[in-house]
């Protein structure tokens, strides 16, 4: 039933997706159709990790299936979060694929709990993978955002009256959804590090810098910290700030990738 | 131009009009019907040549009258002379630029008029209002507006909310101005709380001022190098009159500047603007839409200014009207839907004629029948009499009720109009109008 529940949701975000790249592909304004179909995939998602909870009495947080997931649970509630303003709907055209990367890999490996044994867990565990989950889907959304800004800046600008033109949001909504974004997802991602790190130093384990999760954390960090910078910064920030924004994703994304196949734990998120 | 072949017995709704499609601005001008005149052209057509009802719809495309009318070719030809009369012209004059819908068509064209397929601009939202306008202006005479004009034009109304809401036909920028605050809302996302400022108080400069104020911007300052016109612009349209030197000072907060001037050299320089934004951060857009150009075109390169000239903004109007013309076809389908079903309440109403012969021949039979029976029976009292009245009433009506069912339902089934034909052919009533597909 959860396996089948996921493959209920990833269908159905897979269809919001098509449906948002036809409408973007055709010109067209985004409409309900694709945030409807969404909110279809987070219900049937929701529902397969709750059954997760009450079957196996620990929350979907370890182990690679579990914990893709439910990161990927989170940016969905980013997407359906942004599209509550209609400007913002086709935000999902940038965020839905990762989250469909997530779930596919969650089906693939299974959905069930892990065989390996973690030291660390308890409430802190529980605070730290949380933070970090609400942090780097509140990271992931300001990047979109930010892609979306940078093409529809440089559409503003060169006077293409296009695809990107009609179906991605004015510039000060994307503004927004980045400022959004950085503001949830950077003091959560935070909290997350400052919390894994709380529980080593107190079990007197150190810090593992050399643990990948640890160098993705704080590449994380310094990337995302970097882009707030740049909006800081006085004078014209827009595309700017938002080019650094997007760079940010990137490294993120590359690190997570270099470090889960140099480093990774066959049975662990990382 | 269009008339068809149409029986001159049933009743039917009619059309004679000329657009921009069909005739010359000097023609439409002619027989335009002005809002003063309506009352008299109506007035002067119904009760003429069958016509029962009629509506002018009169806007600078097009003049069209819609009629209710027993004798489709009489009331177009009626209303045909009283449109040309009043332009001083012979009706063969008008023959190559006017056509005639009957029937259906006319109420396919009108829905098609109310959904803005048939408008200058595709999708532009004025002519609903206009449709509006001719059907209250036909409410406030009498003879104007009855009952299926009435159905018509508030089904016409509805076809051009519908079209409106379910397709995506009126979405984007149709006109200059509206594509010069479309741009702007690109930017902005909303014009509410922003700051514009309109440089020159010309026609064009005017309609954007409008635009702007309609979005919501929240201080709209207008210049002109003569202040008394931006006063006068400012006092018939709203924003704030300031002087060139507050003009200069304004840019340093500005979401907005519209330009419009006549001058035949740019008056805004990159160097200019570049000191009076200072350090600014927040994007400011341009809308030049004066020829030749008020902006120099090296402002675009500054950092966060977006700047557009009217060429740009007519590429914005291209892509909204051929974004437009790919909704066509739904629209169509929305619009057919309405007709069928209008069609098929206006061919239900002639249920009543027949059911009213059928009543009517019964009705005849019984008092027949009844004077018949009583003239032989001598010796009834008054109290014996009524009883047999009311017996035989009563039982005329329990014999009537399932044929009244039975024509209501033929009615609206195309599949029972033989059975109501042949009745009304028993009943020497006039025929049927024909169907959407022009079947009787």
């Amino acid at each position: 039933m959860i396996l089948s529940l996921h493959l209920l949701a990833l269908g159905l975000y897979a269809a919001a997706w098509v449906l948002q790249l036809r409408e973007f592909r055709r010109g067209r304004e985004s409409g309900h159709g694709g945030v409807r179909i969404t909110a279809g995939g987070f219900a049937a998602h929701a529902a397969a990790l709750g059954l997760f909870t009450l079957t196996y009495r620990s929350l979907p947080l370890i182990g690679l299936g579990p914990a893709s997931s439910s990161l990927a649970l989170v940016m969905v509630l980013f997407v359906l979060a942004a599209s509550i303003h209609a400007d913002l709907r086709p935000a999902g055209l940038f965020l839905l694929p990762p989250v469909l990367l997530l779930v596919g890999q969650a089906v693939l490996v299974g959905v069930g709990p892990t065989a390996g044994q973690l030291a660390f867990r308890g409430p802190w565990f529980v605070l730290h993978v949380t933070a970090a989950f609400l942090g780097y889907a509140g990271l992931a959304a300001a990047s979109a955002a930010a892609i979306m800004y940078v093409f529809q800046f440089r559409a503003l600008k060169r006077k293409e009256f296009g695809s990107v033109f009609r179906f991605f949001p004015p510039l000060d909504s994307l503004d927004r959804l980045n400022k959004v974004g950085l503001a949830v997802g950077f003091p959560a991602l935070t909290v997350g590090l400052l919390a894994g790190w709380s529980w080593t130093l107190t079990f007197g384990l150190g810090l593992a810098l050399e643990d990948a999760q640890t160098i993705l954390g704080m590449v994380t960090w310094v990337a995302y910290l970097i882009a707030i910078a740049a909006r800081l910064r006085p004078g014209p920030h827009g595309e700017r700030a938002a080019a650094i924004s997007a760079a940010a994703f990137v490294v993120t994304l590359a690190a997570f990738l270099a470090l889960r196949l140099l480093a990774g734990e066959p049975d662990f998120f990382l | 131009m269009g008339e068809r072949e149409v029986d001159g017995a049933a009743m039917t709704i009619t059309l004679v009009g000329a657009n921009h499609t069909t005739a010359p601005i000097e023609f439409r001008e002619r027989v335009h019907v002005d809002v003063e005149s309506v009352g008299e052209v109506v007035s002067r057509l119904v009760g003429r040549a069958g016509i029962e009802e009629c509506v002018i719809l009169s806007t600078c495309n097009r003049t069209e009258l819609y009629l209710h009318v027993s004798d489709a070719r009489s009331g177009a030809r009626a209303a045909l002379e009283a449109l040309t009369a009043r332009a001083g012209l012979a009706p063969s004059d008008a023959e190559a630029f006017v056509y005639r819908h009957h029937g259906y068509e006319t109420v396919v064209h009108l829905f098609r008029v109310a959904a803005s397929l048939d408008s200058l601009v595709l999708g532009e939202a004025e002519i609903l209002g206009q449709i509006g306008d001719a059907y209250e202006a036909g409410l406030q005479m009498p003879e104007g507006v009855g009952p299926v004009l009435h159905r018509l034009f508030q089904s016409g109304l509805a076809v051009g909310g519908a079209v409106r809401s379910e397709t995506k036909l009126g979405r984007g920028a149709a006109s200059i101005p509206s594509a010069a605050v479309r741009l702007a809302i690109k930017v902005f996302g909303s014009l509410e709380g922003r700051t514009a400022v309109v440089l020159g108080a010309g026609d064009m400069g005017e309609t954007t001022l409008r635009c702007l104020l309609v979005e919501g911007a929240s201080d709209v300052l207008v210049a002109n190098r003569t202040p008394e016109r931006a006063a006068e612009t400012v006092a018939r349209v709203g924003g704030r009159a300031v002087s060139m030197d507050e003009f200069w000072r304004s840019l340093s907060s500005a979401d907005v500047l519209v330009t419009s001037t006549a001058a035949t050299s740019p008056v805004i320089t990159s160097t200019d603007l570049a000191a009076a934004r200072g350090a600014t951060a927040s994007p400011l857009v341009v809308l030049d839409i004066a020829l030749p150009r008020d902006v120099e075109p090296a402002v675009g390169e500054l950092p966060a200014v977006f700047l557009y000239n009217i060429d740009d903004l007519q590429k914005v109007v291209g892509a909204t009207q051929e974004a437009r013309a790919a909704e066509v076809s739904s629209a169509e389908e929305v619009i057919a839907d309405h007709a069928r079903r209008f069609w098929r309440w206006y061919r239900a109403r002639e249920a009543a004629p027949v059911i009213r012969g059928l009543r009517a021949h019964a009705e005849a039979i019984r008092r027949e029948e009844v004077e018949r029976l009583l003239a032989g029976l001598d010796g009834l009292g008054d109290g014996d009499r009524r009883r047999i009245e009311a017996s035989m009433r009563r039982m005329l009506n329990k014999l009537l009720h399932p044929s009244t069912v039975a024509v209501r339902r033929a009615a609206l089934d195309p599949g029972g109009l033989g059975f109501l034909e042949g009745l009304r052919n028993a009943l020497d009533l006039p025929p049927l109008p024909p169907d959407e597909a022009g079947n009787r």
